[in-house]
């Protein structure tokens, strides 16, 4: 930043030469620019002495002392940040230097134990730099003339990247119609894989932009990115696009179905560790040739009295048309009927995926088969009846 | 009682005419009562399907009808069970579908097949009916039962024993013993049972007390009185309800140990007998343990295998213990030591849940009687999951269907 504003004063006699030169600047350096993060570059360096001889603009004298301030104050935070980690390097009898943030986390734990249930709101202590949000750069020279030709949209980020992306679509029309007028042919090979992944959501754009934006012009970079990604010839922006693509790990690694293993009688089989339901924990075996026997805890169905239990072990089974198909052993414990049975239930559809169709599994996960159940028990407030429940009102 | 039970034999003819399948039940009837129509008796074959056996005789069931159903006779049903002796909700259903059908099954038949091989010159074998709940103990039993009436055994049944110890009607410092407690209406309610059982084989039998028996300065049944007055004197003397069972079975014992009569004594819930818990209550708030009630003593004493001529089928039943004591449905948990000291030795008889065979048969029978009605493809693989073909499980399954 102080590089470009040293610039500009060295230049600013001639205006004309200086748009010229922002102008020309846009051209094939948008490429360059548009590789960088936008405007990640949070704090600003103190000013050059010899801005503060020319006229500046009030504009620029509020930024640049608001500027100062900020500086001024992750400063001292900074600092404060420092001493606090050589005194928690200090007590937890660690070397101050080799102190990482890891370190310290692990220190944070085990000195400060905390029962609250949101992690966020237990205490930390991390470097000023995550803890304070980042924020933009000075957006116009000390005259008051802003750097980017969008700066009056309000978001100029976030419209350089709707360009971007229109001016790669305009590209890419343009491959397409060079390329069919030469008779060839996107490359099958080369097409741009999509699934697993997803767009970057509002919230991490919204961080990678530095600004806020709001939901119909999230859509609208959702439309433009679609748009740019469904073209034939998208592979040629394969860099471009991947900025703007998170992976979707979970889901994917979900998606895995693992293949069964052979028992020692010749049958397929498959174990599903960590079936969970309210404070339930079960493992759930199916074995595929089977004649639907089915094992809780080494006793039969009638391990659950209740009819709505047996229900819940009957439905993935029917459902996937395997009841009477396959053998099932479970071991488990903690919780109460529902919740055990809830939790032998996903273990069974869960471990029914090895046996049935990709069509079936998609058909299980629709009918919320495959999904967790991560409902808890909602504690009870004071000065109420229950969870929800308020005591009896009585006027007198 | 006994004006009731001659009401209900000239009724017979009535009945036939409603009943088709009691064509067998009335040429033995027609010996009896004199009005009862021969034309009619001939009628109408019993169905015979793939569920049902037109073999109403369970002396002659074999594995041939193994989970198939036959058909007992109104009469005969109310002749053996108004006193009890099926389950309630059973009964419910027979009354639904009109017609009293009990399946045959492998423990019954087993059981059958003991009792008609055995020698009934050897001192009394006990068999022990077993199970989980709901398996089909009683039905067994009663099946058997149906067996020994049809083969002029004597009958002594008690439908539910731990009823006596659970929810006695009244209970009584017993006079003749000191510290025992009398169930008088119990007892009485026992005796109405056994001579709705069994008065027409006593009429035929005409058997004797051996003994006077002095029930107070001017009560008494002389020597040689026949044992419809004995039991008929206990049930219109309530009061002394209690020691006239004590004597009536002891009466038994010996008659069959004579060679008079063949006695067939079938107790369900038989380990209530030595469970220590139960709901009776001294004068002085104290429990009353089962060997304390003068009510006990007489059907431990013909389980003892002291006689001959007879056979016990005994029920050991979960649910005849109390709470905390029903881990295992196994008799020598359930009998304890002592009981179990008491019976040795016994011949085990396991109830199982049903097989595949008789699950279908079952179900088909439902079927027939229109009780199933929502039938949607797959039901019958998702009941047999459902209820893991139990018996009383599937009854409570199919309710709703």
């Amino acid at each position: 930043m102080s590089l470009r504003v040293l610039s500009l004063n060295l230049l600013k006699n001639n205006r004309n030469f200086l748009q010229n030169a922002v102008r020309n600047s846009k051209g094939p350096g948008a490429q360059a620019l548009a590789v960088a993060p936008y405007a990640t570059q949070v704090t600003v360096q103190a000013t050059p002495a010899a801005v503060q001889k020319q006229k500046v603009s009030k504009a620029m004298k509020a930024y640049l002392e608001r500027a100062k301030e900020h500086d001024d104050f992750m400063k001292t935070q900074d600092l404060e940040f420092q001493i606090g980690k050589r005194h928690l390097a200090n007590m937890m009898g660690a070397d101050a230097e080799t102190f990482t943030q890891e370190d310290i986390d692990e220190a944070i734990a085990y000195l400060f134990p905390s029962g609250l249930f949101d992690k966020r709101a237990r205490p930390a202590m991390r470097s000023p730099e995550e803890v304070f949000p980042a924020r933009k750069a000075a957006e116009f020279d000390e005259t008051g003339r802003p750097f980017h030709s969008m700066f009056y949209t309000g978001k100029p980020n976030f419209f350089q990247l709707l360009h971007d992306i229109v001016e790669e679509t305009n590209k890419l029309y343009d491959l397409e119609e060079r390329m069919l007028r030469r008779g060839n042919k996107p490359d099958e090979n080369q097409k741009l894989e999509t699934a697993g992944f997803q767009l970057l959501p509002k919230d991490q754009l919204e961080r990678v932009l530095v600004e806020h934006i709001a939901d119909i012009e999230y859509q609208n970079f959702t439309n433009a990115m679609d748009r740019l990604i469904s073209l034939p010839y998208s592979y040629k922006s394969k860099a471009f696009i991947e900025r703007y693509l998170k992976p979707l790990i979970d889901q994917s690694k979900q998606l895995e179905v693992p293949k069964p293993k052979i028992d020692e009688q010749g049958r397929q089989y498959i174990t599903t560790y960590e079936c969970l339901r309210k404070t339930a924990r079960a493992d759930v075996t199916v074995r595929l040739p089977g004649t639907g026997k089915i094992t809780i805890n080494g006793q039969d169905i009638s391990y659950f009295s209740s009819e709505e239990c047996k229900e819940q072990l009957l439905f993935p089974l029917n459902y996937s048309e395997m009841l009477g198909k396959v053998d099932v052993e479970a071991n488990v414990e903690g919780g109460g009927p529902s919740g055990q049975a809830g939790a032998i239930r996903w273990g069974i559809a869960m471990s029914l995926r090895s046996f049935v169709d990709q069509e079936m599994i998609e058909s299980m996960r629709l009918a919320g088969l495959l999904t967790r159940d991560y409902r808890r028990r909602e504690r009870k407030k004071y000065g109420q009846e229950g969870a929800r429940r308020k005591y009896t009102w009585k006027k007198r | 009682m006994f004006r009731k039970q001659f009401g209900n034999l000239s009724r017979v003819s009535t009945h036939l005419s409603r009943n088709v399948l009691a064509a067998r039940v009335a040429s033995r009837e027609a010996e009896m009562s004199t009005n009862a129509a021969p034309a009619e008796a001939a009628t109408a074959p019993p169905v015979v399907n793939e569920f049902r056996t037109g073999v109403g005789n369970p002396g002659e069931h074999s594995d041939v009808q193994i989970g198939k159903f036959y058909t007992i006779p109104m009469e005969e049903k109310k002749q053996i069970f108004s006193g009890g002796g099926l389950p309630k909700q059973y009964e419910q259903q027979i009354k639904t579908f009109t017609e009293a059908c009990l399946m045959v099954r492998s423990p019954a038949l087993e059981l059958l097949n003991y009792i008609k091989r055995a020698d009934l010159s050897k001192p009394v074998v006990r068999y022990v009916l077993y199970g989980d709940n709901g398996v089909g103990k009683t039905l067994s039993m009663a099946h058997v039962l149906h067996y020994g009436m049809l083969n002029d055994f004597l009958l002594v049944h008690v439908p539910w024993a731990p009823n006596w110890m659970k929810r006695p009607k009244e209970s009584a410092n017993s006079a003749s013993q000191e510290g025992f407690i009398d169930l008088p209406f119990d007892a009485a309610a026992w005796l109405v049972h056994f001579k709705t059982q069994n008065s027409k084989l006593l009429e035929r039998l005409q058997l004797k007390t051996s003994k006077e028996y002095v029930w107070s300065k001017r009560e008494s049944t002389p020597a040689g009185s026949s044992l419809i007055e004995l039991v008929e004197h206990g049930i219109a003397r309530i009061k002394y309800a209690s020691e006239t069972t004590a004597a009536l079975i002891s009466e038994l014992k010996q008659l069959a140990t004579a060679g008079q009569c063949k006695v067939m004594v079938a107790i369900d819930g038989y380990n209530a007998f030595f469970h220590p818990i139960t709901r009776i209550f001294s004068d002085n708030k104290q429990r009353v343990s089962p060997d304390r009630i003068t009510l006990t003593q007489p059907f431990l004493d013909i389980t003892n295998y002291d006689w001959t001529n007879g056979v016990c089928i005994l029920s050991v039943d979960k649910i005849a213990m109390t709470e905390g004591y029903m881990e295992s449905y196994l008799p020598r948990y359930l009998l304890g030591k002592e009981g179990f000291e008491h019976l040795d030795p016994f011949v085990p008889v396991h109830v199982g849940n049903y097989t595949e065979k008789e699950f279908t048969s079952y179900i088909k029978y439902y079927l027939d009687r229109h009780w199933i009605s929502k039938t949607q493809p797959g039901f019958e693989e998702q009941l047999k999951f459902m209820s893991n073909m139990n018996p009383y499980t599937l009854m409570q399954l199919v309710r709703g269907l």
